[in-house]
């Protein structure tokens, strides 16, 4: 079975984001996986492991810095590697790269089964992945809690507002992982050993089409508040009289 | 291969919005009405958008009118076919209406189906997808669409650059006043077209929780992390829910425990909240968890440690155990809502 992962480079969130002139300031960034592209990479290599013979290929579209998460893919399993090197600058010209990339590496056929992250931790917009699967004209579910492959297919579910939605597609099928699909595994020092030694290769990404969302601007949020500490619950209740009022009405 | 790119340069696109009305088990969302009053309000001050709406699936309407307010026509797809989501069905059914209305301006309250279909929307109609809130100039024209970026630390807005634009809204941007009443008419969508069968779907069904209160909806939060200590110790935040008519949420940390379902989780990795009232209770304020609350309202923390970074974004505090603390504040609300 041939299995694509896709992943990106987001900030880790305990290092420093500084902001200037509307801009971000990366300096004293420290660039990770994207947290749920670990559970996108975890559930390719389960896969893989279940089923003899089957290989796992990466694909990242970004600057080229993101071949180091793309080395940290290939320790923790997977096959081969592909650094598209591009700045997307909307989710959009990430789905048209990755998109390109992955028909010029399976140009006759389609892998059976690809993975993204449900979202990335940076911007949140979480388009990518439904995006990917329009382009390449297949089927996708997105923020999959739990899957199961079967000889046709994946039976997959997903939380939606107040329950749980179940669909069994066939392939192939296109999943982007929520947090509490699996448990991703750590990277062995054997495993760091073995994917300096796997192929990466770094591919152009040229895209002409303009993005069809422009970032037009950023500003830091303030965040702190004063807060006062009060020593009686009976206290709290009185100073949320408002709130608590609201509350119940609205169910009624 | 193909590229589901299509061009649709022969139609004249006019001032024209639609809004996707969400239905669930027949059941019209509130966040999806809610939509509706934000877009109505919009049209408002931007004078003379024609709007209508799309509801697919059976769905009971007799309230429709009176629930939604403001004028327009809502094409109902009644088709059993539409009862559940299928991403081929639902794109081939918006994208005929688009298409039909001559529309501008697509929007979606924002929700797990929402943020399935849409991309595939933009990717069919080569339109802009945004989401959050709309951020309105000076003159009250949208000027884009608003939201938290990197963990809550920062807001970003977006801006269309394309002629057709998607929008999904957070459950942060509602109407901010009573909509006036108009004429909505409903009138039966009749497919036509090819058939709507999905490509690849075998099997399908949803199963709703008994419990239907989700943290992501609700307008009070209260919410647990470590210092609860154990499964059981979230009785007493069940109990404070049950009594505001609240939802529970968990910090990672009680989710990664056992003690809460995922679905439960608010932060980086599970879901932001907007209530008008959080709770956290034994929750440290790790960044990660903060970036959830970043829409939040008023925010209550209780903690033992006096320096735990929650108390940073609170605006009340109570420095002690949850264990002693929950119990007094349950009995001093159940006092509170006696008497009111």
């Amino acid at each position: 079975m041939h299995l694509v992962v896709c992943i990106c480079q987001v900030p880790d969130t305990a290092s420093v984001i500084g902001f200037a002139d509307g801009t971000i300031d990366r300096s004293r960034v420290n660039d990770v996986i994207n947290p749920y592209d670990e559970y996108a990479l975890e559930e390719a290599l389960r896969q893989k492991e279940r089923l003899v013979g089957s290989t796992v290929t990466v694909f990242t579209a970004g600057p080229p810095s993101s071949g180091d998460i793309l080395r940290k893919a290939l320790a923790m399993g997977a096959d081969r590697a592909f650094l598209v090197s591009a700045e997307p600058r909307d989710p959009w010209q990430s789905a048209l790269l990755l998109c390109r990339a992955i028909l010029s590496v399976y140009p006759e056929q389609l892998p059976d089964l690809l993975f993204c992250g449900k979202q990335s931790t940076d911007f949140q917009s979480g388009q990518v992945p439904s995006m990917l699967a329009e382009l390449l004209g297949i089927a996708s579910f997105s923020g999959a809690l739990s899957l199961e492959a079967t000889s046709v297919g994946v039976r997959a579910e997903r939380e939606i507002e107040g329950g749980s939605e179940f669909a069994e597609l066939r392939y192939p099928v296109l999943i982007s992982a929520e947090k509490g699909l699996n448990i991703p595994r750590k990277i062995s020092i054997k495993g760091v050993m073995e994917g300096r030694k796997k192929p990466l290769e770094v591919v152009e990404g040229s895209i002409e089409e303009p993005p069809c969302v422009i970032l037009r601007g950023i500003v830091p949020l303030e965040r702190k508040k004063r807060c006062s500490f009060l020593t009686d619950a009976g206290e709290l209740v009185e100073l949320l009289r408002h709130e608590l009022s609201l509350s119940r009405a609205g169910e009624h | 291969m193909n590229f589901h790119s299509v061009e649709q340069e022969n139609i004249e696109y006019m001032n024209r919005f639609l809004v996707f009305l969400e239905q669930r088990q027949g059941v019209v969302k509130q966040a999806s009405i809610e939509a509706w009053k934000s877009v109505q309000e919009l049209a408002a001050r931007s004078g003379g958008a024609v709007i209508s709406a799309l509801l697919p699936g059976p769905a009971d309407t007799s309230r429709l009118e009176e629930l939604m307010g403001g004028d327009g026509v809502v094409c109902h797809a009644d088709d059993e076919a539409f009862r559940l989501y299928t991403p081929e069905g639902y794109v081939h059914l918006v994208m005929e209406r688009m298409a039909g209305e001559g529309c501008s301006a697509l929007f979606f309250a924002d929700s797990a189906l929402a943020r399935d279909l849409a991309p595939r929307l933009s990717v069919r109609l080569r339109a802009s997808l945004l989401s959050g809130r709309l951020s309105l100039s000076a003159a009250g024209e949208v000027a884009g669409c608003t939201r938290h970026v990197y963990a809550a630390s920062a807001e970003a807005t977006f801006v269309p650059a394309r002629p057709i634009s998607i929008t999904l809204l957070s459950s942060g941007s509602r109407a901010s006043s009573a909509i006036p009443g108009g004429t909505i008419t409903i009138k039966p969508h009749a497919l036509c077209g090819a058939s709507v069968d999905g490509f690849s779907q075998l099997a399908h069904r949803i199963v709703m929780r008994r419990d239907a209160r989700d943290v992501a909806e609700a307008g009070i939060v209260v919410a647990g992390g470590r210092g609860m200590g154990s499964e059981k110790g979230f009785a007493l935040l069940d109990e404070l829910a049950e009594l505001l008519g609240g939802a529970v949420g968990a910090s990672r940390a009680a989710v990664d425990a056992g003690w809460r379902p995922h679905a439960s989780q608010i932060g980086q990795t599970g879901k932001s909240v907007a209530p008008a009232l959080y709770i956290a209770c034994g929750i440290s304020g790790a960044i990660q968890h903060l970036a959830g609350i970043g829409s939040a309202g008023m925010v209550v923390a209780i903690n033992t440690d006096m320096h735990a970074p929650v108390f940073d974004v609170a605006d009340y505090g109570i420095v002690g155990d949850v264990g002693q603390v929950l119990p007094r504040l349950n009995d001093a609300v159940r006092e509170f809502l006696k008497k009111k």
